[in-house]
């Protein structure tokens, strides 16, 4: 009997071996497999026919008990496991808490919710992860998080062959895993990062068109360029949270749409024709929305038109003494910002934790309302080392700059700031950020950058429910220990720590045996 | 002082064999009472029921009225085992291995202090009291397993078999050692050493396949001569039967 | 009664502590980790050498030319992490073996249990003393990540995330070893069931062929490898513990069970 319980266990192990080591359930193992269980049956028959039993009615009661008590543990065991899979409660202990939503998706999963209480016959949005490609571990846990955090977002595991009609078109472009599905449309999450599926979310669950118009033909920024100096990355970023976006060509047009939900002007570096002017005029005074990004160094005749609508804007850069350690080249201009107004929507997010990386910025002073009900706040400042330096040319050009005795260190003068304009068409709305570059497709990743210029423009376009703090891309860690630090390590770990302990073990021996 | 034992027909099966069959005595306060036996007659199996380290089949035995089967953790903490081949712990040293009998028995502070310094005394145990159990001689291995089961002074000691394997001069210590607890606890010694029964025991019950045979006291033991002739007349008598 | 648990675990660890195998096992462990994630860390040196050889080859090396996924945690500690748990596999029947099945074969279970001490004490002297064992071998094993660690952005928080989940796997398969060895007088037999036991729940996958999606994913969820993962991301997951926490419970019930068996018989 014992000899066929070892040989059942000898072949099963043999079995699983197979399978483990060559990943595939061959003949050799499904017979190791099928003959092991049954040597094993054999021998627990046998061996059940020779058991004498518990004799004795006090010895079957204790049997009885114990059998039922192991019973019970092993079944509230499994019970508990499976139970689990629904209800589970999780610590992320990441160092930069990937596997915690960000402030932007939950702002999203709250907006879910919202449209669902609005309307509660329509489908929620589903997240469809499609499980016969290769989902990596990190993004089941990634999904994870949006259980937890979104019940109102119903996740399901799908083959790629039971998709929605719907998401056929887009799985035959492209090679997704997650897909957001909402009332028949669907949006690929592209590489299933926190970002691309709660933005692919998002752009189902928008319930409003919303226009982004880019003045173009005076030298503003480019947004088709990917090089470092390009804005490309701030187009796609728009685009990412469901904005449409739109060229629109200054010294052609007779008037902007009035499709245009915001119009943006990324440093324009050369005048407007009046034409323009007073179309953005007549755009602005009937509830029209503009986000000016204005280059210090640059004077355009811009800024007379904003000086109407409140904003005095002094020549000058903002230099400070601790210029960002941030940059490849830091200069005194490069300006690390963290002070915020926090009662504006725009900037109430961010706080000392979240800071700007400006590379160079002009002061934007929200100084008079035009009419009684107008409000204008300033949004970001300056930090109390800094001073408005008034030789720009040598500033920008890294000549070495000091304050002079007029240029006054501690303002804290305002680098960006709004103002509302409530008028019998509609309400205006201004943002002025006294940088444009800080929005280049190097930049606008850097620190809250990003943050400051989205969440501008959702104000702007009255989507002020998804001004949110977006999650941060993850820096891998990539550098360990050096080759020379990895032997050094090696030779006093690997090789003395198991020494000292064998040494203790012969010890110990040496003491049981010799006493 | 001592404790008084019940044992009501208790029977102990493994599957067909019987190890006990309806064993029934009685043994009175400070009694020193020996079972004696040949090999396979139910001493030990007895000895493990009354400690509570194995179940009867049927039957129960009681110690001063508190039932084993029921009140197993109570009568365990009237009394003291010393096991046949002192079953001891090798690798710990004698004074470690009694202060843990000691705690495992409830002792504690100075009381466990006390009893463990008592006990090295009583045994004679200060010269190995540092060393390691496992290079002991047998001897002081069975006076080492004796001190651990008196630690607690217990009202009843079990002891099973505990001369086997000791040079005479060990046996006759350990005789004495035995006798002197009489009257202050109640002894309950297995032996198949029949003079060993004879030397320390007040009574003796005598079994033989796992049934009681007889119960002899000091006087009839020296009547029907010495404990061996009655120990051959009595398995004897029992073969005889049809 | 905690003072009668606590004279019953030091006479366990130093029971444990007295016998060479406990040292031969946690040098035996030490340096296979010890060995196995140097040479992954080696591995991943190499790696990133050639990653950034061929982009100074490419005209100049800049940031963001090593791909996002060959990173400490993909290449070093993961990997690390389930070379670790198949070595706890290896060295942990070894120790376990021992707890129950020596106690039996000497008789000295006899002297335990006849001193009014509960047979769950004894258990759980004998369970708590070798997951203190196994804390133990992970501790001094954790040295190696830790030196790395130190010098890296995955912070320490996340080791410790690792370490639990090879924490409660080894305890789990300490518990299956346990149960086991209160089951034999035989320590040979405890052994081989000790590593024959998770060695047949490590993994469902290849049963997935004969049997339905949702039995598969049921089965997946019983399985001991399914179940660390998570960890060595940086994830603690109430339900794993569940799972741990259930193995554990049924291996102590096992042995305080087989104990009452034996004495039941």
């Amino acid at each position: 009997m014992r000899f066929l319980a070892a040989a059942g266990l000898v072949t099963i192990l043999s079995g699983l071996g197979a399978y483990y080591a060559t990943d595939e359930l061959s003949l050799f193992s499904i017979a190791n497999l099928v003959v092991g269980p049954l040597l094993l049956l054999i021998a627990g028959v046998i061996e059940a026919r020779r058991f004498q039993g518990f004799t004795g009615a006090l010895s079957r009661r204790v049997a009885l008990r114990w059998g039922l008590i192991s019973a019970a543990v092993l079944a509230v065991g499994l019970a508990a496991t499976l139970v689990s899979r629904r209800w589970d409660a999780t610590l992320d202990l990441t160092a930069e808490r990937r596997y915690t939503l960000s402030d932007q998706s939950r702002v999203v999963c709250k907006q879910i919710g919202t449209n669902r209480s609005a309307d509660r016959n329509g489908a929620p949005p589903q997240l469809l992860l499609l499980k016969d490609t290769l989902i990596a571990k990190e993004v089941r846990l990634l999904i994870k998080a949006y259980q937890r955090t979104c019940p109102e977002l119903e996740v399901r595991e799908i083959r790629t062959a039971d998709a929605p009609p719907e998401a056929q078109a887009i799985l035959d472009a492209v090679e997704v895993t997650v897909l957001a599905c909402q009332g028949g449309r669907c949006e690929p999450a592209g590489f299933p990062s926190e970002e691309n599926i709660t933005n692919a979310v998002l752009r189902l669950s928008r319930r409003r068109e919303i226009q982004i118009h880019f003045l173009v033909g005076h030298g503003e920024a480019n947004f088709a360029s990917q090089g470092k100096h390009g804005f490309a990355g701030l187009a796609g970023a728009l685009r990412e949270e469901g904005l449409h976006l739109e060229a629109l060509v200054g010294p052609a047009m007779e008037e902007i749409p009035a499709s245009a939900s915001v119009l943006v002007i990324a440093g324009a570096e050369r005048n407007l024709l009046p034409a323009e002017l007073e179309a953005l005029e007549r755009y602005l005074e009937r509830g029209g929305r503009l986000l000016a990004l204005l280059e210090p160094g640059v004077s355009t005749n811009l800024e007379p038109l904003l000086g109407r609508w409140g904003f005095e804007l002094p020549s000058g850069v903002m230099a400070d003494r601790a210029s960002s350690p941030l940059l490849e080249d830091p200069k005194p201009v490069s300006l690390l910002l963290r002070a915020y107004n926090p009662f504006h929507p725009v900037t109430r997010k961010l706080s000392n934790r979240t800071m700007l990386l400006l590379p160079s910025a002009r002061p934007i002073l929200p100084v008079r309302k035009p009419q009684a009900g107008d409000a204008l706040e300033a949004l970001v400042f300056s930090n109390r080392s800094a001073w408005l330096e008034t030789d720009v040319v040598a500033a920008l050009a890294d000549r070495p700059i000091t304050p002079d005795p007029e240029e006054q260190i501690g303002q804290e003068l305002p680098l960006a700031a709004a103002g509302r304009y409530p008028r019998d068409d509609g309400e205006a709305r201004i943002v002025i950020i006294g940088d444009r570059d800080f929005a280049s497709n190097r930049l606008l990743p850097a620190l809250y950058n990003r943050d400051l210029l989205l969440n501008a423009v959702l104000w702007l376009a009255a989507d002020e429910e998804h001004i949110s703090i977006r999650p941060k891309a993850w820096t891998p860690d990539q550098d360990p220990l050096t080759f020379q630090q990895t032997l050094a390590y090696f030779y006093f770990l690997a090789f003395a720590l198991p020494e000292i302990l064998l040494l203790l073990g012969i010890h110990a021996w040496y003491r049981q045996r010799g006493g | 002082m001592g404790a008084k034992i019940e044992a009501k027909e208790v029977t102990k099966r493994f599957g067909n064999h019987v190890a006990l069959s309806n064993l029934s005595l009685e043994i009175g306060e400070g009694e020193i009472f020996g079972i004696i036996g040949p090999n396979g007659a139910g001493k030990t199996t007895f000895l493990r029921i009354l400690t509570g380290y194995w179940l009867p089949s049927s039957g129960d035995v009681c110690v001063d009225g508190l039932s084993v089967v029921k009140n197993r953790f109570t009568v365990q903490k009237r009394l003291g085992y010393v096991c046949e081949q002192p079953k001891l712990y090798t690798d710990h040293g004698v004074r470690t291995f009694l202060r843990m009998m000691g705690e495992l028995r409830g002792l504690k502070g100075v009381a466990l202090d006390e009893a463990i310094e008592q006990a090295i005394e009583r045994f004679g145990l200060e010269e190995v009291q540092r060393r390691r159990i496992g290079v002991l001689s047998k001897g002081f291995r069975q006076r080492v397993s004796l001190a651990q089961a008196l630690l607690h002074d217990p009202p009843l000691i079990v002891i099973d078999e505990p001369t086997v394997g000791l040079d005479p001069r060990q046996q006759i210590e350990l005789r004495r050692m035995i006798q002197a607890l009489g009257g202050r606890h109640t002894v309950l010694l297995s032996t198949h050493h029949l003079r060993e029964a004879e030397v320390c025991c007040d009574r003796v019950a005598l079994l033989d396949r796992g049934r009681l045979v007889q119960i002899a006291t000091a006087e009839e033991v020296e009547m029907g001569g010495t404990l061996e002739t009655l120990f051959l007349e009595l398995t004897e008598r029992e073969e005889e039967k049809p | 009664m905690t003072r009668r648990l606590w004279a019953l675990f030091r006479k366990e660890l130093r029971t444990l502590f007295a016998s060479p195998i406990a040292y031969i096992v946690l040098t035996a462990f030490v340096a296979l980790t010890g060995v196995y994630f140097f040479q992954h860390l080696l591995t991943y040196n190499r790696l990133l050498f050639v990653f950034q050889s061929e982009a100074i080859g490419a005209g100049g090396f800049d940031a963001g030319t090593v791909p996002l996924q060959v990173n400490s945690l993909n290449e070093l500690f993961i990997p690390a992490s389930n070379d670790f748990s198949l070595f706890l596999l290896a060295v942990l029947p070894l120790v376990t073996m021992r707890v129950f099945a020596e106690e039996r074969a000497h008789g000295t279970d006899e002297l335990l249990l006849t001193t009014s001490i509960r047979p769950w004490e004894v258990a759980l002297a004998k369970h708590l003393s070798t997951y203190v064992f196994v804390f133990l071998m992970l501790a001094v094993s954790a040295i190696y990540p830790a030196a790395v660690v130190a010098k890296s952005r995955l912070g320490m928080e996340h080791l410790l995330a690792l370490y639990m989940g090879q924490l409660g796997y080894g305890v789990a398969v300490a518990a299956i070893g346990l149960a086991c060895s209160s089951l034999t007088q035989s320590q040979i037999v405890a052994a081989v069931l000790a590593y024959a036991i998770p060695f047949m729940i490590l993994d469902f996958t290849w049963l997935h062929p004969v049997l339905s999606e949702g039995i598969a994913e049921l089965l997946n969820e019983l399985a001991l490898q399914s179940h660390f993962d998570s960890f060595a991301r940086g994830v603690i997951e109430l339900r794993r513990g569940i799972y741990f926490g259930g193995i554990v419970a049924l291996g102590f019930t096992i042995s305080v069970g087989s104990m009452e068996f034996t004495r039941a018989r």
